[in-house]
């Protein structure tokens, strides 16, 4: 069993060279080396001369499910790598009715847990980083679903989410909170890279693409900009498989992730205990209707 | 050469600040960016003077939203109330060469021959660029490949040139204006000093003849390998000192209401949107491949320069680093 990153690696390159050469897939998405150490990025195989391309290190943080979409109408059968989240996202666009299963192959690849390219652009070279944050309160380093799998699984690391993050925003009084998320949402240019590179913001059309409907202005100012925030972060709500890359991304690094939390501990306790993405039958708490749910505002 | 020892900074920026509105770059959050001065005097920003900022000073003369002008119904008729002039001098602390130079870019498209734009005129007749030089360049810097002089910054946008001599600044005046405004400050010293020793940048290319190839390369295959992994965000145009494109729209309230210059990206689906449902940029390829364009071609063919200034920035904050100089070595190498 391949284990290390070099094995698994090579492991990749060569399940990409047989299913592109014999046809089974028209394209393989995975991660070559960016422009500095601590950056993966995704790249497109067509050809088996040119699997070498493919990597696997600390740094494949960005989930590839999400590239599937641009491919639903088309005629490509594509194969994705895919770690423990990017499994739970992949499971989400099917329930979402994204992308096709039928025409995808998902090769699972269990994951040690990605490390901070955040931190790692602010440290000196060649010093210890550390795990990013959302893979530190990983549950599910393990492919959830998979057509193909290399590896053997890993133990998870973290069983239970730290919510203490989100109890010290919950501590703090009304003005407190409104001064926090004031001072961090003056900062967002509302570039949008944080729902571009959602799993969970997958709609066709979204309401911040509509400037001429008046609904949120193209005004950057800290109120639209929560408005934006909040809206993206009730929309996710229940569908956010916690992969973390929202905030990863943002380049003004608004914390985006404690709003996202605050809204899985919420449905946890409205809800009950509810793990997005790690199966395609259980539908999202905010997606269906039950009658066991609570309505105390009716 | 004038000098002021490390230590001494704080006071000359006090001094700036008492006769100018003064903007210096900041870490305010995580941010870097540049902000009035009373941010970091008042401790809500640290002064970041370790690298360039992540918000360009674009801002500072096309800044993401920008009133036009103000309106309102008063029966039948329309008034409309000018927006205010700037009421003082700034000083603009800090600025890297690169973004000089970018400003030089905007300067070609708001300071037109044919239109200057007033509130952009307005904002560049009334700052003064003090640009300090880089000793260290960051690993995502390509500013030299791309013909910045990292010893002088762009003359007709710095004032002052400032050096980091180690233990302390030395201020060069480059304009009548910058020399005024250094001659007005105390506690600097004069002499002579040695310009420091600048380290190489590890992206090294050369980019001769960009422009003329890429002419040829509307329909290449390139784009189709470059554009797949792009999210069609704003990240890059929004944070590069020279994507200047903006959207102007009305916000409304009541009878009354603003015109609003705001920045817009070309990688958003709203931007080529026509009346009437057509989009002629529909997808990733066709968006991306215009940003490119715009900087590495159509803009050298219409100014003669090049609207990339090497400053890095979306290297490095790039959701899926889309780097554009090893897209700029595959052309050269095609």
């Amino acid at each position: 069993m391949p284990n290390t990153f070099a094995e698994i690696q090579n492991e990749m390159r060569n399940i990409a060279k047989e299913l592109l050469e014999s046809g089974e897939a028209t394209m393989v998405i995975g991660w070559e080396k960016g422009a500095l150490p601590y950056q993966s990025t995704p790249v497109m195989i067509r050809s088996a001369e040119d699997v070498d391309k493919l990597i696997w290190d600390e740094y494949c943080q960005q989930n590839l499910s999400t590239y599937l979409i641009d491919y639903i109408y088309t005629d490509e059968k594509v194969a994705i790598f895919a770690k423990g989240c990017d499994t739970r996202a992949y499971n989400r666009l099917i329930q979402d009715n994204r992308i096709k299963a039928e025409k995808s192959i998902v090769i699972g690849v269990p994951c040690l847990g990605m490390k901070n390219a955040r931190e790692a652009a602010k440290l000196p070279e060649g010093a210890e980083v550390p795990m990013a944050n959302a893979c530190k309160e990983c549950r599910y380093p393990n492919p959830v679903t998979f057509d193909r799998k290399i590896g053997e699984d890993v133990t998870p690391w973290c069983t239970e989410r730290d919510f203490s993050d989100v109890e010290a925003i919950e501590a703090l009084s009304a003005d407190e909170k409104y001064a926090f998320w004031q001072s961090q949402y003056t900062k967002c240019i509302r570039c949008y890279a944080c729902r571009n590179i959602c799993p969970a913001c997958n709609c066709t059309s979204c309401i911040f693409d509509q400037s001429a409907s008046g609904w949120c202005s193209k005004d950057v100012n800290a109120s639209e900009n929560q408005f934006y925030g909040v809206t993206r972060a009730f929309h996710v709500a229940g569908r956010c498989i916690e992969c973390g890359q929202c905030e990863m991304v943002c380049p003004s690094e608004v914390p985006i992730m404690l709003m996202n939390k605050k809204f899985i501990k919420d449905i946890d306790s409205l809800f009950g205990a509810h793990e997005a993405g790690i199966d395609i039958d259980t539908p999202a708490p905010l997606s269906h209707f039950s009658v066991s749910d609570p309505e105390e505002f009716m | 050469m004038k000098f002021i020892e490390k230590t001494n900074l704080t006071s000359l920026l006090a001094q700036l600040d008492a006769q100018y509105r003064l903007l210096v770059p900041v870490d305010y959050h995580g941010l870097t960016q540049f902000a009035p001065y009373s941010q970091v005097d008042s401790g809500v920003s640290q002064l970041y003077l370790d690298g360039n900022v992540t918000v360009s000073p674009k801002t500072v003369y096309l800044p993401q939203s920008e009133a036009m002008y103000k309106f309102s119904a008063q029966g039948k008729k329309l008034a409309i109330e000018e927006m205010p002039p700037l009421d003082r001098m700034q000083v603009l602390f800090g600025v890297r060469h690169c973004d000089t130079k970018a400003i030089q870019c905007l300067d070609k498209v708001f300071l037109d021959d044919t239109f200057a734009d007033p509130q952009y005129k307005d904002k560049r007749d009334k700052t003064i660029v003090f640009s300090l030089a880089c000793n260290n360049p960051k690993a995502t810097c390509f500013c030299e490949s791309m013909g910045i002089d990292r010893a002088h910054a762009e003359q007709s946008v710095a004032d002052v040139q400032v050096y980091d001599l180690g233990e302390r600044y030395g201020f060069e005046a480059v304009s009548d204006k910058g020399q005024a405004c250094l001659n007005a400050l105390n506690g600097m010293t004069d002499g002579e000093a040695k310009l420091p020793e600048q380290k190489p940048q590890s992206i090294s290319f050369d980019a001769q003849g960009l422009p003329e190839k890429l002419k040829e390369m509307f329909d290449h295959p390139i784009w189709d390998e470059y554009a797949f992994k792009c999210l069609n965000c704003g990240t890059c145009s929004y944070i590069c000192p020279t994507c200047h494109c903006f959207d102007i729209n009305n916000k409304m309230r009541g009878t009354t209401g603003l015109k609003l210059r705001t920045w817009d990206s070309c990688m958003f689906g709203e931007y080529t949107q026509m009346a009437g449902g057509h989009q002629p940029r529909p997808g990733k390829k066709e968006r991306v491949r215009n940003r490119f364009l715009h900087k590495l071609q159509y803009f050298n063919e219409k100014h003669n320069m090049s609207l990339c200034v090497g400053c890095g920035r979306c290297i490095a904050k790039c959701p899926v680093n889309m780097d554009i100089t090893k897209f700029i070595r595959q052309v050269i190498a095609e």
